[in-house]
């Protein structure tokens, strides 16, 4: 029985964080040393094996160790401690760009990075068509990366490491950058590249292909390992636990904030909260009852106000903006202070961080009092829906009459 | 090829399957590409860059040729002042060339050091190799330049492999310390320009050693030729001088000795170092 394609042992990475860097000779000289530097654990005591055509998918927060976990295996860093033995040929394909020489041609690349794997010449000229071709550079292959969008750059790399016959491979976020089209073609040649039983080991923001891709997944916090095991069962609880902070993250963002800017006139917000059906939250779940509070506060009573909310996803697609009824409370005088609340009974927005904008304006003038944008947002989590998207709108299947189920002997 | 027709370009075909090697010969095959790419680097736009070559020993053999032959009256013994220059040029352009490519040779290969794991020593030896294959290019195109100046090739010419042999270990143990020195320290790139410069007025290029033994006087000419004695360069450079422009055995085997002693040190030196730092590159870098 063959031992595991990569095998870590209790691998720890230390990084030096410098607050003052001398980088050249004549720094240390003045300086008196290298400057001044704290040791800092990017990983510390990972420990696992990855069998002979699994495929693993490594997740966590930005800053938690991926890259560095990644370069580890790839042999690029030295760990400080502990081991790690790759058994078989590995292809890594890190963050942006694989090794390329900038001054040099696309062609020229691909025979240095078959070489920097050990490959002959005469293999990589027999796949070198392979290569270009499914990376679609063809007209542009002689000319110098230097000159490659990140998108050709990407689609490069990756290509050059599937091609050239790796035992393992090593993705480190790199797919964001392609195209959609690019992008699926990649996941194709991973699936292939699976089915061929070769080693996967994948690192990806989107959850979904590390789904897709993975049957084993580690959860790395901090640089330690916090969970790992079959892909589903980590992916759950890393999810549930970048809800649960999230919500910590916004209610702290909440409390932090200064008080809010008054308005024209002396009438301005004191406050928003949003409420969920346990009270006051910042994360709320699709289909829940779900209402934004606004506090007021006036010299006078308010004569002819117009309320305004507006939700913005983080990608900045406006979902929703909704001014209160000019025709209700254009003769309507409300008291000097006050909340208002926008109420859904059901929350149709779908997954997201949503940014919130309110404001009060005058009817009579067609003036804001006071207008407030994107100063708060909550989070949204879709748990065991299909729906994907922006938000339910209310849709309804209408299916054929159904005929009986046949019976079963 | 036949298994070639069959395959969709691209995507979803069955793999080709390329040769598992050892690490040695993935180490030789890439330090081929190494070099192919340095050598390559020089003599893009093809005869001009070996035109290049050629040109820049020559021209520092008639400046040299005609200020100090003819205006500082220095009284040469050999056979021909242009022929000497050009022998003792040629040792020093491999040294000073490969010192200075090698230095820079991981730094300006970050790119690679960053995202690729291999052993990164290549480069440093591919940078001096580059070098070497320089030098024998230029050996060879000046050829005609010796059949000018009569010279007539004799056995000690056998010799020529060894000191070339020796300077490029005193190259390569001088540029693997400051190859990895280089990576820490920006500036180093500067200070090996300056300090070669220094270096090629240290080595009997274009004055001769027996100058040297003449003007060993006074507190300057003293150390100025202890400094020169040092000088491992000297010998090498001597030695190449008398097999080339002399057609004579080396005149001072002790000198030789010695800097074969001293490149034998420099590479242990230069391996020990590298070796010992090269876990930082890739985050330094
Ligand atoms: N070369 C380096 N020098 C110093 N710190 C580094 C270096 N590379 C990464 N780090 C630090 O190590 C931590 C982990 O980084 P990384 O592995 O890139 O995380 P991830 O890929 O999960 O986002 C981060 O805090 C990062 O700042
Ligand atoms: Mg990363």
């Amino acid at each position: 029985m063959a031992g595991p394609a990569v095998r870590v042992t209790g691998l720890g990475k230390r990084f030096r964080l410098y607050h003052q860097r001398n980088q050249t000779l004549k720094q240390v000289l003045v300086h008196r040393g290298r400057g001044r530097y704290e040791d800092f654990w990017a990983v510390r005591d990972a420990s696992f094996e990855v069998p002979v055509g699994a495929t693993l998918g490594i997740i966590g927060e930005n800053g938690s160790g991926k890259s560095t976990l990644l370069r580890c295996i790839a042999g690029i860093l030295v760990a400080d401690q502990g081991s790690v033995h790759v058994d078989g040929r590995l292809a890594a394909l890190l963050e942006v760009g694989a090794g390329f020489h900038p001054e040099y041609s696309g062609r020229e690349n691909i025979y240095l990075n078959g070489a920097l794997l050990g490959l002959p010449r005469r293999y990589i000229r027999r796949v070198f068509d392979d290569i270009v071709g499914f990376a679609e550079l063809d007209r542009f292959i002689d000319n110098p990366v230097k000159t490659y969008s990140s998108g050709m750059y990407v689609r490069l790399g990756f290509s050059i490491a599937v091609h050239l016959d790796p035992d393992i491979l090593v993705v480190d976020e790199v797919l964001a950058v392609g195209d959609a089209a690019f992008q699926r073609r990649c996941m194709d040649r991973i699936s292939q590249f699976r089915s061929e039983g070769r080693t996967l080991i994948f690192v990806s923001h989107g959850l979904e292909s590390v789904r897709e891709t993975c049957d084993t997944a580690i959860w790395l916090d901090g640089g330690r390992m916090r969970e790992m095991g079959a892909v589903e069962p980590v992916l759950g609880q890393y999810v549930a636990e970048v809800n649960a902070r999230e919500a910590i993250r916004l209610e702290l963002e909440t409390r932090a904030r200064p008080p809010l800017p008054g308005g024209r006139a002396g009438v301005g917000v004191t406050g928003i909260r949003f409420i969920g059906p346990d009270g006051p939250a910042t994360v709320f779940r699709t289909g829940d009852p779900f209402a934004v509070e606004i506090s007021y506060e006036s010299p006078q009573p308010l004569t002819g106000p117009r309320f305004f909310v507006g939700f913005v996803r983080e990608d900045g697609v406006t979902v929703l903006t909704v001014p209160t009824d000019d025709s209700e409370l254009e003769e309507a005088v409300l008291p000097a202070r006050g909340v208002v609340r926008l109420a859904m009974p059901a929350l149709p927005l779908l997954d997201g961080l949503f940014q919130v904008t309110v404001g009060i304006a005058e009817i009579r003038t067609e003036e804001w009092y006071t207008l407030l944008d994107r100063v708060y947002a909550f989070r949204v989590v879709t748990d065991q829906r299909p729906e994907r998207g922006v938000a339910l709108l209310g849709q309804r299947w209408e299916l054929p009459e159904l005929a009986p189920a046949p019976v079963r002997a | 090829m036949a298994t070639n027709e069959f395959r969709a370009s691209g995507d979803l075909a069955a793999p080709l399957r390329a040769p598992r090697t050892g690490a040695w010969a993935r180490n030789r095959e890439l330090l081929g590409e190494l070099v192919r790419r340095d050598v390559q680097a020089r003599y893009r736009g093809s005869v001009l860059g070996i035109l290049w070559s050629l040109f820049n020993p020559l021209v520092f053999m008639v400046v040299y040729t005609v200020v100090f032959s003819h205006f500082a009256n220095l009284h040469f013994q050999g056979k021909s002042y242009p022929a000497y220059i050009i022998a003792g040029l040629l040792a020093w352009n491999f040294f000073s060339q490969g010192l200075s490519s090698a230095t820079s040779s991981i730094v300006s290969n970050a790119g690679l050091v960053r995202k690729v794991s291999f052993s990164w020593v290549l480069l440093t030896v591919s940078s001096v190799l580059a070098a070497l294959v320089n030098y024998l290019i230029s050996l060879v195109l000046l050829i005609p330049f010796f059949i000018i100046f009569h010279l007539v090739p004799g056995w000690p010419l056998l010799l020529l492999p060894v000191l070339v042999l020796v300077t490029f270990a005193l190259v390569l143990g001088l540029g693997l310390v400051l190859a990895a020195g280089n990576v820490f320290f920006r500036d180093l790139e500067y200070l090996v320009t300056v300090v070669t410069l220094v270096w090629f007025y240290l080595t009997p290029i274009i004055y001769q050693l027996s100058l040297v033994y003449q003007h060993d006087h006074g507190t300057l000419g003293r150390t100025f030729g202890l400094l020169v004695k040092l000088n491992p360069m000297t010998w090498i450079v001597t030695a190449q001088q008398d097999v080339i422009e002399a057609n004579q055995w080396p005149q001072h085997w002790h000198g030789l000795l010695y800097a074969v002693a001293m490149a034998a040190v420099a590479v242990a030196v230069g391996v020990g170092v590298f070796g010992r730092v090269r876990r930082r590159f890739a985050e330094e870098v």
